[in-house]
């Protein structure tokens, strides 16, 4: 008997190598072995060329400013400057309007696309070529884009010229170009495709028998998009939100060029003091834009829980 | 009822937003046919394609001096294709090591796609931080081109992370115990089925690349990228010529879009035939 043991035991320690694991948990762990060798290259370029310099943008936020260059002794002096400055406090408060107003415009304008190509149309190909056009313009130069809201919305325009045509104004209008108005605009359409996309994906997913059901028991068009379609789309709302809200939070360029350099965001605020060598404070804008952001995307995230969702 | 309505009523609307989406890339490029003296507005005083040979350098030397492209382009096209190359690797690599489960692949998960999320003047600030403080001179092929793959990485790896959520594993299985070496089974096997993702991957890092703009004003030192030099021209007065050029490069993304779905239609054909073989025998 004792013998048949130690048999046994002997069998079992050759079949599973000498650290007695069984061959199935030895392919497993020569597997996971694998798969961390293949998605390191890619973890250890994030962490060098993204998660370094952002830690790099924090740390220099402390160092000291002088004239053209920083020095690396720790301070809070350029945090000071920032927050006891109206100039640069006015800066983010402006840019969480901007965000706030482009969001809501996103939302309001890019819903009803999303409906009509999500849930009206059923025919499959005419609901992907709506898709595909809407997106198109994502495929053209971000710079041109932005450029070209201004033979639109100048004093020459071609708005103003169709407007004085009309006869619905006599004199151009001034306030749409080199305005906020003009940055809004242009935000406007350039991040709406971002809110359009998602919306629309989570709106075609929805089964048509499941509205179809609710009108049968008598329910309103208003009661079905409360009850049904909007709880169901929000998912894509999100989306779309978070989308808009990371881009136009970082952005710099529209405002540069549609507003005459009247509106100042922080992104404006960053370009300049970087122009002007003034790292630290640069810096310090750079990390008040990262909280605004990480606080808004963690409020969205709030709204719904996206991987209990999908 | 109501929806009978609705539906013509959004269908307008819906046509009303592409039209606010494309209105503005109409009247540019009706503009870009401006003559020699007029302005970037209308009226136009005479059509022609007077900025396109400005544009090209083939117009007598005028007050208004050439859009300084040549140089930028051929940057930025270089730029691009180095991108591809590497973010499609390392999202092809990234994905397939995600197809067996380990500890901490949510952290890394999050970790690439953060790449996509954060703004480019972010990281274009630190990297230009870091570059300082390690003497590193900033150049577009170097710091500037580690920030790009930083942003088209992560598309690259959802791209391939849906292929291969769709895969077939058993085929691969079958080639392995068949004999077939990994490498040859990645290379006969594997390869052909995430083609189509791979060249989505592709398209994407290309174009994200060639068009990118924030992370590279900070990180490409002297000289600039075919985006920086379109930047340049918004602080000074527009001419036409800007336009002539937007019509130029809207083209050209157009075309890579249109090179795309053909790759891509062969791609799905070959498949097709290749199914429809399996079933014969």
């Amino acid at each position: 008997m004792e013998f048949a043991g130690e048999q046994m035991q002997s069998a079992a320690q050759a079949q599973g190598g000498q650290n007695g694991v069984s061959p199935a948990e030895h392919r497993a762990r020569q597997e996971r072995r694998n798969a961390l060798m293949l998605i390191s290259p890619g973890v250890v370029w994030m962490a060098l060329f993204m998660v370094l310099p952002m830690v790099m943008v924090i740390y220099v936020s402390f160092w000291t400013q002088t004239t053209f260059t920083v020095e690396p002794t720790l301070t809070t002096d350029s945090w000071v400057r920032f927050l006891t400055s109206s100039t640069y406090l006015a800066s983010a408060w402006t840019t969480v309007r901007i965000w706030a107003i482009v969001l809501a415009a996103t939302l309001v304008i890019g819903y009803p696309v999303a409906l009509f190509i999500g849930l009206m149309v059923r025919n499959q190909t005419l609901q992907t070529a709506l898709l595909v056009i809407c997106i198109i313009p994502f495929w053209t130069s971000f710079l041109i884009r932005v450029i070209a809201w201004r033979p639109m919305l100048g004093t020459e325009g071609a708005i103003n010229m169709i407007l004085m045509k009309l006869g619905i104004v006599d004199t151009p209008l001034t306030t749409l170009l080199f305005s906020e108005l003009a940055v809004l605009i242009g935000m406007t359409q350039i991040y709406c495709v971002f809110m359009v996309g998602p919306i629309t994906f989570m709106l075609s997913r929805i089964d048509p028998s499941v509205i179809e059901a609710a009108r049968d028991l008598g329910a309103g068009f208003g009661r079905i998009f409360f009850k049904i379609i909007l709880p169901l789309s929000l998912p894509g709302v999100i989306v779309g939100a978070i989308f808009v809200s990371v881009m136009v939070l970082g952005e710099f360029a529209t405002a540069a060029s549609l507003s005459g350099r009247k509106v100042n965001l922080l992104g404006n605020i960053i370009v300049s003091q970087v122009g002007s060598l003034k790292w630290a404070f640069a810096s310090v804008a750079g990390v008040i834009l990262t909280i605004i952001i990480a606080a808004v995307i963690t409020v969205l995230l709030r709204v719904v829980n996206l991987r209990k969702e999908t | 009822m109501e929806a009978r309505v609705l539906k013509p009523i959004l269908g307008v609307y819906c046509a009303a937003f592409i039209l606010f989406l494309y209105g503005p890339m109409i009247i540019l490029a009706i503009l870009s046919f401006q003559g020699a003296g007029g302005g970037p507005q209308f009226p136009i005083i005479e059509w022609s394609t007077y900025w396109y040979q400005h544009l090209l350098g083939m117009t007598p030397p005028s007050r208004i001096s050439r859009l300084p492209i040549g140089d930028s382009l051929l940057r930025s096209l270089t730029l691009a294709m180095m991108t591809t190359v590497v973010s499609t690797t390392l999202g092809v690599i990234t994905a397939q090591g995600f197809r067996t489960r380990f500890k901490a692949s949510g952290a890394v998960f999050y970790l690439v796609i953060l790449g996509m999320i954060v703004p480019g003047v972010l990281v274009g600030l630190g990297m230009a931080l870091l570059s300082n403080m390690l003497g590193i001179d900033r150049s577009w092929w170097g710091t500037a081109f580690v920030l790009h793959v930083v942003y088209t990485f992560p598309f690259a790896f959802l791209v391939m992370l849906a292929i291969f959520n769709r895969f077939d594993r058993s085929v691969e299985e079958a080639s392995l115990s068949l004999g077939v070496s990994p490498v040859q089974t990645f290379r006969r096997v594997t390869f052909p089925m995430i083609f189509p993702g791979v060249l989505s991957a592709m398209l994407f890092s290309f174009t994200l690349s060639y068009d990118e703009f924030s992370r590279t004003l900070f990180t490409s030192g002297r000289e600039l990228t075919l985006p920086l030099t379109i930047y340049g021209t918004f602080s000074v007065e527009i001419y036409p010529n800007i336009f002539a050029f937007g019509v130029l490069t809207t083209l050209f993304s157009f075309t890579l879009l249109l090179v795309y779905a053909l790759l891509m239609l062969r791609a799905v054909r070959a498949g097709r035939s290749f199914k429809g073989q399996e079933e014969a025998v």
